[in-house]
């Protein structure tokens, strides 16, 4: 067998990197379960029925936002705009679900557009980026402005509240459970369903190696821009969300949030290089912002250190996501 | 009948032309060898039909119709399914998915048919049957594959499309022998049932074994199509070195040894690493050692490894009297250690930069000066340049404005200015042209006459029996045989490389 | 005739050519809606403001030269922590003003050295170690400002950036062309320099030839922390008293200027003399967008929209098929 050109490297084994590597929201999963624990230890309760729904339903525009930007990132792409788009269809179904009176016909209609106007600066996203060729984090830097000067046109000022039917439905309770759980629940469901899909085998594909999955054959350019509607479209869905939890417009609510999304993912073991990810991973990466947040204010720590603190470990829980994410990878 | 036709197709990257003048003409049912040194056109010919790579001119013609292929797509759907040298595949997916990659299965529209994927995967992975080896299997992951298990893969997935041309570019370079006798096996089978195979390998053995006919490339351009049954290994060789490379080692003018009385400039023992085992030899000053074998079997590896930049797990490095493990190239370099790599384009070459740039870095560190005066340096940079006859506008012109050969010369430049002692040579020659070589060559040569200790590796045969005063031959990581005086002959280069086989 | 042409046109695509010509255009066009738009003292104004900005470029220049992905996004919170620690060492005293400088390169020298440590020991991305970085900064301006006052400019920081210094022109300006001079000279005229671009280019190539690829990587995140303090300095003496997050909004576009300046986001290519351009170019662009009679939501959309086309005219990367 001399002829074997190169002696096989090692193989590095190991029950650990074999769980990682099938699940690689593993570290994620760790890490939030922690974070419950500490909440209870500092403050049981923080884990109460209540408490939790509550936290659900702040982050839960994070977490649609995170699974949003891990559809690009994916593809080795990045959406710097996915917060101005959520700022947009705010402000869009806010203005739209006011003027057409406010009942429920009108909020599924206004939704309806909204979802549609998420797809649309997607697919902005996605020509500039993948068959324009800009590079993607300044272009969606330049759509973001776009975006929000739009939707500062439809909406000047924060303020305009929704209906109550909306938010009332978001905040409250059917079946004597709160709505935010069908929402998760609905939510499971969708991305298992997606990661089911062609689509998303592709772009992680053409993450992988976006030259190989050329020379392979596969339409990377459509695969992208497919990628960032997939983007728009989750995007439109975290501004439902943020609508029935502020149950107001805001044309600048989102812009805080891009960066945010963007470290959810990393928190959740992806590849910002592409072709490495989970979409569970960054759902729990965005809950770790969350969690992160409130153990910082239930462990009593002082007010103006609140944000160090928070900075801090998001900084350290970022680092460790890098390094687990990459023990897991082949 | 003719399954794919090629006239004059060409290309050039910038300065550089990849392909000068392709011809070719692939039959139904025929494995047809593509044959030519390395860089001389072969790969960048089988990308331009697979679409990867846009021809500048020249016709395509697929069952003599002329075709337009406008990419890797097109290339699949007019029926051209491809193998990559350096693998086209997805480390992070399956072999499943990768096998499937460019058509995955479908249902509902949007779904992968995780069925029709199993089964379809499951259908070329049996082809390897008890050949692919412990740990393959169609749910591991690509990237935690051996390297002979990758390039299994590529094979299914250029199977896989079914194609009725079916191009394969070194598919069998990590394959031990089993895997390649199973692989020629299914070619037969392919071949009789009408299928026009582009075949591409170094290993004359293979090329008996499985080619019909054989088209010769040189520099860029298509010599001869010769009928494999009429001819021998000796005209095919003639043809592809343009006649001048079968030079027996006794007409070179290099020494049968060297005496050695001026001490060892490089002394290794009992060096182990990843990719080589207990390996010990001693450079003379003033020698030239070659390093022979097949290409891959720890002669780079080993290289690097002396040079700071691979791992060692035991054994010593000298170079003169004093003990030298070097941590890091920079450390190498220090210490009067050169190295000089064939892949310019990920060891040499700052892309994009000055020539005066890539010429200095080594002066600036070995002189550990801050401030860059090129103006000043000409003086130092010219000569080292001319020695070597490179072709060059200005010292500020880019790098990339230049052919192959004369970014490598400008590359070895770099280690002229101050003289290192020892210099490791990793098939320096890889991809640049005859008059390049031969001006290369005789820089070697002077330098050792310098009393430097040079080591070449080289993966044309040639090369090493015409510059080098002892050849060390690698299988499998270690040293199997030395040549040595008149023993330096082709044949028995030939043999000690494949004696193990 | 048509080579004449495509001469010009190539000419014309030479990124800092390009931004030099929009600049006049620009300028022209302000004039036209705006009488007095190009006027010197309005344009020494914008100058003003895009030296702060230019400043920030510099350190995210060299930074993105330095390829492997290279990204700042702390530099807006260096920029904020800066300002805060300026005006407090300063507060209002001019005989505080080196100590301010001392305390403020040390600030961004530390962080940045943070940064570095980050991507070259742990190879984080440096999107994402930068990223963690401004979070832990914009929290640490919180603690700052919670306890101690915001501080004042000294009256010399807030002249020298603000009034003449020399033949009618501003000490911050002098200061970004001294700063651009001697980028050129160590991008051009050192080995440092000539570093940068090996490691840009091909990293792996210059870890070969004996490259210190970490230490210089490192080198550059600190120097791209010392540039945005020295930025959020001048920023201070610019408005006089800091303010929550002030350099935050330059984040972004410091890396819009260093890519209008032809620097390509990939490493190894460009220069800081074009980032100059490039900041000049985004300052004058706002400004116009201010001067002309819409309002904010307009003003944003034909600001992504230029963007847009401006990358569009240079900064695109390559077709797959070669």
């Amino acid at each position: 067998m001399a002829e074997t050109a190169t002696i096989p490297r090692p193989r590095r084994e190991g029950r650990i990197r074999k769980l990682l590597e099938r699940y690689p929201f593993l570290p994620a999963l760790v890490i939030v379960a922690a974070l419950l624990a500490l909440n209870g230890f500092f403050s049981p309760a923080s884990l109460s029925y209540r408490a939790l729904t509550g936290l659900l339903s702040t982050y839960m525009a994070l977490i649609l936002l995170s699974i949003a930007q891990t559809y690009v990132v994916y593809a080795g792409d990045i959406d710097l705009s996915a917060g101005a788009i959520l700022s947009l269809v705010n402000v869009a179904i806010i203005v739209l679900m006011e003027r057409w009176g406010g009942g429920a016909g009108a909020v599924l209609l206004a939704l309806a557009i909204g979802l549609l106007l998420g797809l649309a600066c997607g697919l902005v996203n996605g020509l500039v980026v993948a068959a324009l060729r800009l590079q993607a984090i300044v272009a969606t830097f330049a759509t973001s402005i776009f975006f929000t000067g739009l939707a500062l046109y439809i909406l000047p000022v924060a303020g305009t509240p929704a209906p109550a039917i909306f938010w009332r439905t978001y905040g409250g309770r059917l079946f004597g459970v709160p709505f935010v759980f069908y929402v998760l629940a609905a939510l499971i469901v969708l991305i298992t369903v997606m990661s089911r899909t062609r689509l998303v085998t592709q772009l992680l594909a053409v993450g992988d190696d976006q030259q190989a999955a050329y020379q392979s054959g596969l339409p990377v350019i459509p695969v992208r821009i497919k990628g960032y509607v997939l983007c728009g479209l989750f995007s439109a869905l975290a501004a439902f969300c943020i609508t029935g939890d502020t149950a107001s417009g805001d044309p600048l609510v989102g812009g805080k949030m891009t960066l945010y999304s963007v470290a959810a993912v990393v928190l959740g073991g992806s590849a910002l290089s592409g072709g490495w990810g989970t979409v569970v991973g960054s759902l729990l990466g965005a809950l770790t912002i969350g969690l992160i947040n409130s153990v910082v204010f239930f462990m009593g720590t002082p007010s103006e250190w609140q944000n160090f603190v928070q900075g801090l470990a998001i900084l350290v829980v970022l680092m460790a996501g890098v390094l687990a994410g990459r023990r897991a990878r082949p | 009948m003719s399954k794919l036709k090629l006239n004059g197709v060409s290309k050039a990257y910038g300065a550089t032309l990849a392909l000068r003048r392709g011809d070719l003409e692939v039959m139904s049912g025929e494995v047809h060898v593509l044959m030519g040194s390395n860089g001389s056109g072969k790969s960048t010919l089988c990308k331009i039909i697979a679409g990867a790579v846009r021809p500048d001119a020249g016709k395509i013609l697929i069952d003599d119709t002329p075709v337009t292929i406008t990419g890797p797509r097109s290339a699949r759907a007019q029926g051209i399914g491809i193998f990559y040298q350096e693998l086209s595949l997805a480390a992070h997916r399956t072999v499943e998915e990768n096998i499937s990659l460019a058509a995955l299965p479908v249902k509902s529209g949007v779904f992968v048919d995780r069925t029709a994927l199993k089964e379809r995967a499951a259908r070329y992975i049996l082809l390897f049957e008890n050949v692919a080896g412990e740990g393959f299997s169609a749910d591991a992951l690509v990237g935690n594959l051996r390297p002979d298990q990758r390039q299994l893969v590529e094979i299914m997935k250029a199977l896989a499309s079914e194609a009725p041309l079916l191009i394969f570019d070194e598919p069998t370079s990590a394959l031990d022998r089993a895997q390649v006798d199973r692989f020629f096996e299914i070619l037969r089978d392919l071949k009789s049932r009408g299928r026009g195979i582009i075949f591409i390998s170094h290993r004359m053995d293979e090329i008996k074994a499985i080619g019909d006919r054989v088209t010769i490339i040189r520099d860029g351009e298509t010599i001869a199509t010769l009928n494999l049954a009429e001819t021998d290994a000796a005209t095919v060789i003639r043809l592809m070195v343009g006649g001048a490379g079968d030079m027996p080692a006794s007409q070179s003018s290099a020494p049968a040894a060297v005496d050695g009385k001026d001490g060892a400039a490089l002394t290794v023992r009992g060096l182990s690493g990843r990719g080589f085992r207990n390996v010990s030899f001693e450079v003379a000053r003033g020698e030239i050692l070659g390093f022979g074998g097949l290409h891959g079997q720890g002669q780079s590896a080993l290289l690097r490894a002396i040079f700071g930049a691979g791992s060692i797990t035991a054994g010593e490095v000298l170079i003169g009297e004093s003990r030298f493990d070097a941590s890091s190239p920079r450390d190498a370099i220090r210490r009067g250690c050169a190295y000089v790599s064939g892949d310019r384009g990920r060891d040499g070459v700052i892309s994009g930069r000055p020539i005066i740039e890539n010429v200095t870095p080594i002066h600036y560190l070995r002189h550990r000066l801050m401030i860059a005066r090129p103006r000043k340096l000409r003086d130092k940079v010219t000569p080292a340049l001319e020695s070597m006859h490179t072709k060059f506008a200005s010292l500020f012109h880019p790098i990339s404005s230049l052919s192959g050969g004369n970014q490598q010369k400008v590359i070895i430049a770099r280690w002229l200015i101050d003289r290192p002692d020892v210099l490791l040579l990793d098939d320096p020659t890889k991809g640049i042209d005859l008059s390049a070589k031969a001006d290369l060559f005789t820089l070697i040569r002077q330098l050792a006459a310098q009393g430097l200790g040079i080591v070449l590796y080289s993966s044309e045969d040639a090369e090493l029996l015409g510059n080098a005063n002892r050849i060390l031959v690698f299988n499998g990581g270690s040293v199997t045989r030395e040549l040595t005086g008149a023993d330096r002959t082709r044949y028995n280069l030939y043999q000690a490389a494949y004696e193990a086989a | 005739m048509s080579q004449v042409v495509s001469r010009f046109l190539s000419f014309i695509r030479q990124p800092i050519i390009a931004a030099l010509v929009l600049i006049v255009l620009l300028l022209y066009l302000g004039q036209m809606l705006s009488p007095g738009f190009a006027s010197g003292g309005q344009i020494l104004r914008l100058l003003i403001v895009a030296s702060l900005l230019g400043i920030i470029a510099a350190g995210q220049n060299v930074v993105i030269l330095g390829g492997r992905e290279g990204i700042d996004l702390s530099v807006g919170g260096v920029v904020s922590l800066s300002a805060i620690i300026a005006g407090n060492v300063m507060n209002g005293a001019d005989s505080g003003i080196l100590p301010a400088i001392a305390a403020c390169l040390a600030a961004g020298g530390f962080f940045g050295l943070l940064n570095g440590l980050g991507v070259t020991l742990l190879r984080i991305p440096p999107l994402v170690m930068t990223l963690g970085m401004l979070g832990v900064l914009q929290g640490l301006l919180v603690v700052i400002r919670m306890g101690i006052p915001s501080g004042q400019a000294a009256p010399a920081l807030s002249r020298f950036v603000t009034q003449p210094l020399a033949f009618g022109i501003p000490g911050i300006i002098w200061l970004w062309i001294a700063i651009g001079v001697l980028m050129a000279l160590m991008l051009n005229r050192t080995v440092f320099g000539h570093r940068i671009y090996a490691i840009g280019s091909n990293e792996h190539a210059a870890y070969m030839a004996g490259v210190p690829v970490r230490l210089i990587r490192i080198a550059l995140f600190m120097l791209s922390g010392m540039f945005a303090a020295i930025a959020g300095l001048c920023l201070l003496g610019y408005s006089g008293t800091s303010f929550a997050n002030v350099g935050e909004q330059y984040m972004l576009p410091s890396i819009i200027a260093v890519v209008f300046g032809g620097t390509s986001l990939a490493g190894g290519k460009g220069g800081y003399t074009g980032t100059m351009a490039g900041a000049v170019l985004l300052v004058i662009l706002q400004s116009i967008l201010t001067t002309i009679n819409i309002d904010e939501s307009g003003r944003q959309m034909v600001f992504g929209a230029t963007l847009l086309l401006l990358m569009m005219f240079y900064g695109r990367g390559r077709a797959m098929r070669a």
